[in-house]
């Protein structure tokens, strides 16, 4: 377990390192010179040259590199030429919104994708549906269910809220920056439920394809197992169907539904973004967005950045699980 | 997967016979389903829209042609008209139009990317293997669609540069299915006889090796449309893709979004347009490769 766990993390750190260098020379490739974006049109020749020393852009490619690895560890993800303050303050301000969603998301997926391959796998008659369920499911982009959802549970329902995170102006800023702990922290009930009604449409539009996913592939790998000898001694000690799914199939066919969860958590990220938006959610999707017509590109390294460590952290984990729910693979 | 399916659940006795009688069956290839088949029929009649768009579009995508904001159905417009007056019928036609040539020119791409390096690391093994795979697997393990936004933004929003994006993240799937196929195929009897009879390694892999990978990549790239039209759609949605007045399906979305509440139909048909085919891209994908056998 400790050996697997070990050979993960040192094969986070290959794969963030690369991540780093591609950012990096996508930063060197895109045609806005940071400096000149960032003096302004009219900035005399000196000042530019004297700007880049300053900045180390005169120097050679690789020590530029090592100067953006060693900025990235101590904090500092250069300036946006939008905003004009550091990229990493941007993302301080605008990260605590879209983790709060991609958690309630991740976790929506997880458990509707649950739910969705147990259902199908079943033996009961609705099970046939359910293909044309998660066809359809996988096949709807983010932004058409937002759209809906905004159309039914906004503007004729009344039920939800369509922008931004809370209707309160006042809304807690701190501790954590999580509206939805915030407010608890605060006391404040009625912000607190208003914090989660404007969670629950976004959500569910980025959870929902990514919980097709999972559920597809829980299912498949819920009808292999349930092929295997061991299942038809279980069925033939005399135990329920229902005994036999959930206490004898269903840890034994977790293991692709996990990685599958993690290999989805990186398509989630780009449905985070338009999700964000669509709803105009105060995070970094937002952010992105905004930050794409202006040509910020170090402001959008830095997003990607940031949700490259979080899709190689969250798969990292999902290795591990998947060595906890089957113990034969730490063996390997 | 259709057909083993009756067996599962099914009491022990009949289970044994289907289990019996499914094995004969897979011996022949899967059946196929008429749904597969409608499937299959359904969304080659999407492409051939596509194709014949210019001759069929009612009016130009980019000319405005009427009063603007006509709902469904009125004025002469069967899908509405948008902001500036421009049929959403014709700007979703040659959408539908642009996304599947995306579409195909990320996969193909992907096929010959991803095809060329698999099988090299396939018939190749050793460390070329070893080193081609560890290449691929370091790809594989970053966030493609959120790469695909950022290579995207350093080259500059544009059509061209939305496949180029799209396609750097999207080659290492086929690397991974090509070098699995050719892996299994290297070790088997005809390449050794092959190889015997004095046959050069290029020749081996091009000759021998790559025609039995093709079915699993035909399967792949089936199954592939459907996500590409989404993504390229998410990614023309985030202002990414060729600027306006393009038809993008995307984008046409995403710059109808502010007239939503009050005329729905300018955000929300092209994007009912980008589930639908690739609902239908899904379905015949998923025809394909019950066509194919089981893979």
């Amino acid at each position: 377990m400790i050996k697997l766990v070990v050979k993960r993390v040192v094969s986070m750190v290959a794969i963030l390192l690369v991540l780093s260098a591609t950012i990096f020379l996508l930063q060197k490739l895109s045609r806005t010179d940071p400096v000149h974006a960032y003096l302004g049109a009219n900035a005399s020749k000196a000042a530019i040259a004297r700007e880049s020393h300053i900045l180390g852009y005169d120097r050679p490619l690789v020590d530029q590199y090592f100067h953006y690895v060693k900025g990235v560890l101590t904090g500092n993800l250069g300036n946006s030429l939008r905003t004009r303050r550091g990229v990493a303050t941007d993302l301080g301000a605008y990260l605590p919104a879209t983790v709060e969603l991609t958690l309630f998301g991740l976790f929506l997926a997880v458990v509707l994708g649950g739910l969705l391959g147990l259902a199908s796998a079943g033996r009961w008659r609705g099970a046939a549906a359910f293909r044309l369920i998660m066809v359809s499911g996988a096949s709807a982009p983010a932004f058409l269910l937002a759209l809906l959802g905004i159309l039914l549970f906004f503007n004729r329902l009344h039920w939800l809220p369509a922008t931004n995170d809370t209707a309160y102006n006042n809304a807690p800023t701190g501790p954590t920056g999580i509206l939805v702990v915030d407010t608890l922290v605060h006391g404040q009930l009625a912000m607190w439920i208003d914090a989660w009604k404007h969670l629950i449409l976004p959500g569910l539009c980025v959870a929902l394809g990514p919980a097709v996913s999972i559920g597809r592939v829980l299912r498949t790998s819920l009808v292999t197992t349930m092929r295997s000898d061991y299942v038809r001694t279980a069925r033939s000690k005399g135990l329920t169907e229902r005994a036999v799914l959930l206490r004898h199939t269903l840890r034994n066919s977790l293991n692709s539904a996990l990685s599958m969860t993690g290999l989805q958590a990186g398509l989630m990220f780009a449905g985070v973004v338009v999700i964000e938006t669509v709803f105009a959610w105060p995070g970094i999707g937002l952010y992105t967005d905004q930050s794409i017509p202006a040509a910020d590109f170090p402001a959008i390294g830095g997003v990607t950045l940031v949700l490259g460590v979080g899709y190689v952290v969250i798969n990292t984990l999902v290795d591990v699980l998947q060595a906890v729910a089957d113990p034969r693979l730490s063996l390997a | 997967m259709a057909v083993a399916e009756p067996y599962v659940g099914q009491p022990l006795g009949r289970g044994l016979a289907t289990r019996v009688r499914i094995r004969q069956i897979r011996v022949v290839g899967r059946r196929a389903s008429t749904v597969d088949l409608l499937a299959v029929g359904a969304f080659a009649v999407v492409v051939l829209v596509a194709i014949v768009t210019p001759a069929v579009a009612p009016h130009s995508p980019i000319v405005p042609v009427g009063i603007p904001f006509m709902a469904p159905g009125h004025g002469g417009f069967l899908l509405g008209s948008d902001e500036v007056g421009q049929d959403i019928l014709s700007r979703v036609l040659f959408g539908l139009r642009s996304s599947l040539a995306a579409a195909g020119a990320v996969i193909a791409s992907g096929v010959v990317i991803g095809g060329l390096i698999g099988l090299v690391a396939g018939a190749a093994g050793g460390w070329v293997d070893d080193a081609l795979m560890r290449f691929t697997d370091i790809f594989l393990a970053m966030p493609g669609p959120v790469l695909a936004i950022a290579v995207v933004a350093a080259l500059g929003p544009s059509f061209v540069h939305t496949l180029i994006g799209v396609s750097i993240v999207w080659w290492p799937f086929y690397a991974r299915i090509v070098r699995a196929e050719a892996r299994a195929l290297a070790s088997r009897p005809h390449i050794e006889a092959a190889r015997l009879a004095g046959v050069g390694p290029l020749r081996r892999a091009w000759r021998h090796i790559l025609p039995g990978a093709v079915p699993a990549v035909l399967v792949t790239a089936s199954l592939d449309v459907g996500n590409l039209i989404v993504t390229l759609a998410s990614l023309s949605f985030l202002g990414l893709g060729a600027p306006a007045p393009a038809p993008e399906l995307g984008a046409m979305a995403a710059r109808g979004l502010q007239y939503l509440l009050q005329e729905w139909w300018v955000p929300v048909m092209p994007a009912l347009v980008v589930f639908l085919v690739a609902f239908l891209a899904n379905l015949a994908g998923d025809g394909v490769r019950d066509l194919m056998g089981d893979r």
